[in-house]
């Protein structure tokens, strides 16, 4: 498993990069955790912007992932899960210079009533869309984002689907003529 | 087809003509969503080659097709879509619903789904998540014994 | 730097907007397409047949498999798991299911038959996976005969998946402990046969098309991206390998035994589409390699883990012991609990790394399965691949990509 020694692509061994990060963080830092997978904080969505910086000029370059999830009943019920990489650039096509790459988790725990959190879209294009998906998924609002609109589901969809209140078979079950979106009944000539 | 009294011998041998026409080169349009998708082209692999039953020219407009193969899970927002391309089909057009999400939801009970029956006259329901390519295969036959007999009723009868 | 999304934004001559100029037109390209591999709507603002702009617009496969998952004890998750990335359905539960084994303390104990087995279904996957993009992708390009080698090939995996598992697509073979299965009298034999046959028949195909003047016409300098650029997008798998860095998930986080195998990860640096097909075709060749490497191991012994109260006892025991139909119907019933924790488990899917972020709550349904879908962000660079190639070049771009739209929309 990774070697503190000598991280490929990361320029302070790791423990010193969460260290780092829980300064960035500074009030807005919950709790930092060491888990099996990777290392991870937990922190509120002011400290957001700081700390991905930090974690940029630690050369944590790639964005893996955004990831919403909902703990209701628990508060903070919305956790907004980011997962990084530290991507080597340059004549990298040795692949056994590319061994346990270092990796890096931010859960950032918005309000439970108004969640918002700031945008990454502007720092990683890739970012545009995972928070589009949190939005039409959970609601949770991502300030800053160019174009903040449902993704998956259609535009007129009501309520926030993968929210533990939400019901599985949605809430208009049975079929409605003429409503979704346009899709009418058939009739049968002949 | 039964010659029936009230029909004059030329016009039903028109209609049997037609039917035969019809039924020996069924044009399905490209109308792949999801896994079965896969299956439906594995139809025209060279292992179940539709192309014997005059079926492997999948047409990509609906202009011009005259079968749709509901492929896969029918999602929210592709539902209208699907309306839309079945209303662009010209008559006479027949629609078979292949797999278990399109028939009935599938696996997936839940908001995201309909079955292609809410929006769709479907002729022929295909079981199987992903029904085989021999599965598919059957339906069309099915689908052609429909087409020749006349409807489905016909086909009951004759098989009674 | 990467380009801020607000400089993409606010330049006039990259947003859609209606009406502005009387020479562009705004053209909706898809759902329904032959060329878009999937359902998926591309909003183009074109200038004759020069792309200006390109707008992905997704969820038209919008399954809700992430809250489905939710509402299913762990082990029938699996189900729903593997129809998401539908062409490599055993990737998708191999990374649910080590997540899973990992939440539950049980990686370790895994039977080494089970993981040679696994990593030998998932390399057979992810060939099959590469005939399907093979065959759909030169069709995109007009060459239609290739499409019929690589599903006659793909016929015989898919014959070996029926024949071990009972299903040709989404098997649903790989469990929590192990296996469902162990493999029948007989494979063996019929894998010999795919080892032997499948080197010539590639040669075979790369034949026709790696070498073709109008695939590398037409697939030379189109959609290149720069390492910057593919790292900012988030891109993974061939498309990531195409611009010179070798990141592949077994290598850099191994799984399974991976790094006990002996294989190279093919990487080109110019990329472009012809360097993402190249990759792609390389990476068939080394995959059998691994399968080549699983069949010279295949160790004997059980496929499942020797815990009752995870994997269920074998029907023959069920017929006479009390206990084991107790612990048959307890799992069968309700399942069993995970501990509470989360994990992200990433493997190497055909398409570039698809990872899970799996919460459990310590119940018997899981409480999150947050997919990190690899095409997800493969389509969404369109949006920067698209813009100034022509609507042709723009089918081959998505073709190289390789996406499918159950990993997008979910």
């Amino acid at each position: 498993m990774p070697d503190a020694a000598s991280p490929l692509g990361v320029r302070a061994p790791l423990s010193d990069v969460v260290a780092m990060l829980t300064q960035a963080a500074g009030e807005s830092f919950i709790e930092s955790a060491a888990c099996d997978d990777m290392d991870e904080i937990a922190l509120r969505p002011d400290g957001l912007l700081p700390v991905v910086t930090a974690l940029r000029e630690a050369g944590f370059n790639h964005l893996l992932d955004i990831g919403g999830t909902d703990h209701h009943p628990l508060s903070p019920r919305f956790e907004i899960s980011y997962i990084f990489t530290a991507m080597p650039l340059g004549d990298q096509r040795d692949p056994h210079r590319l061994l346990n790459l270092k990796r890096m988790r931010l859960r950032v725990f918005p309000d439970d009533v108004e969640p918002v959190v700031p945008t990454m879209a502007e720092l990683w294009p890739s970012a545009d869309w995972p928070e589009r998906e949190i939005f039409d998924l959970f609601g949770v609002h991502f300030a800053g984002h160019p174009d903040l609109r449902r993704l998956l589901n259609p535009d007129d969809w009501k309520g926030y689907p993968l929210r533990k209140d939400y019901p599985l078979r949605g809430l208009d079950r049975g079929f409605v003529p003429g409503g979704r979106g346009g899709a009418v009944p058939p009739v049968r000539e002949s | 087809m039964a010659v029936t009294q009230d029909q004059p011998f030329v016009l039903t041998k028109l209609d049997e003509f037609l039917k035969w026409a019809q039924s020996s080169a069924i044009w399905p349009m490209t109308m792949g969503l999801a896994c079965c998708a896969i299956e439906m082209m594995s139809i025209v692999s060279p292992r179940y080659d539709t192309a014997r039953f005059g079926a492997e020219v999948f047409r990509s407009s609906p202009r011009q097709s005259d079968l749709m193969i509901v492929s896969g899970r029918v999602s929210n927002k592709m539902a209208p879509v699907l309306r839309q391309l079945y209303e662009q089909m010209p008559d006479p057009k027949w629609v078979i619903s292949m797999g278990a999400c399109a028939s009935t939801g599938g696996v997936f009970d839940n908001y995201a789904i309909t079955p292609a029956d809410t929006f769709l006259p479907i002729d022929i329901y295909v079981p199987g998540c992903p029904p085989s390519p021999d599965a598919l295969i059957y339906a069309l036959m099915q689908l052609r014994r429909e087409i020749r007999a006349g409807s489905k009723a016909q086909v009951l009868a004759e098989n009674a | 730097m990467s380009a801020g999304l607000s400089a993409l934004v606010n330049n006039p001559d990259l947003t859609l907007s209606p009406g502005d100029d009387q020479d562009t037109l705004v053209l909706s390209m898809g759902p329904q397409h032959p060329s878009t591999h999937g359902v998926l709507r591309v909003m183009l603002r074109l200038d004759g047949e020069m792309v200006l702009s390109a707008e992905p617009e997704i969820g038209f496969l919008h399954t809700g498999i992430e809250k489905q998952a939710e509402n299913l004890f762990w082990q029938q998750a699996i189900t729903v798991v593997d129809r998401a990335d539908y062409l490599a359905p055993l990737s998708n539960s191999l990374c649910y299911v080590l997540a899973a084994e990992h939440l539950l303390g049980i990686d370790g104990q895994i039977p080494p038959r089970a993981r040679v087995l696994r990593v030998m279904f998932t390399e057979l996957t992810r060939i099959a996976s590469h005939l399907v993009w093979l065959g759909t992708h030169c069709l995109d390009l007009g060459a239609q005969s290739i499409f019929f080698y690589a599903f006659e090939m793909r016929e015989r995996i898919l014959s070996i998946m029926e024949f071990v598992t009972g299903a040709r697509m989404h098997q649903s073979w790989f469990r929590i402990g192990g296996l469902g299965i162990d493999v029948p009298k007989g494979f063996l034999e019929r894998m010999d046969d795919f080892i032997d046959r499948f080197p010539e028949r590639l040669a075979d195909m790369r034949a026709i098309v790696e070498k073709n003047v109008i695939i590398v016409d037409r697939l030379v300098g189109v959609g290149k991206i720069s390492q910057q650029e593919a790292i900012d997008w988030g891109l993974t798998g061939p498309p990531l390998r195409a611009t010179g860095i070798a990141y592949d998930v077994r290598r850099a986080h191994p799984y399974c035994d991976y790094e006990t195998y002996d294989f190279d990860v093919p990487t080109q640096t110019a990329g472009d589409s012809y360097a993402r097909f190249v990759v792609r075709l390389d990476e068939m060749s080394q995959a059998w390699r691994i399968i080549k490497q699983t069949r010279d191991r295949f160790p004997g012994g059980p496929v499942v883990i020797d815990d009752r109260k995870i994997v269920p006892p074998p029907k023959t025991e069920i017929q006479h012991s009390m206990e084991a139909l107790i612990h048959h119907f307890k799992l069968v019933s309700s399942g069993f609990n995970v501990p509470e924790g989360h994990i992200y488990q990433a493997v190497e899917s055909p398409r570039g790394e698809m990872g899970m972020y799996v919460t459990s709550a310590g119940g018997n349904k899981p409480w999150r399965v947050r997919w990190r879908p690899t095409s997800f962000y493969h389509t969404q660079a369109l949006k920067r691949l698209g813009p100034g190639n022509l609507i042709a070049d723009l089918v081959a771009i998505i073709g190289s990509m390789d996406p499918v739209f159950g990993d997008v929309d979910r």
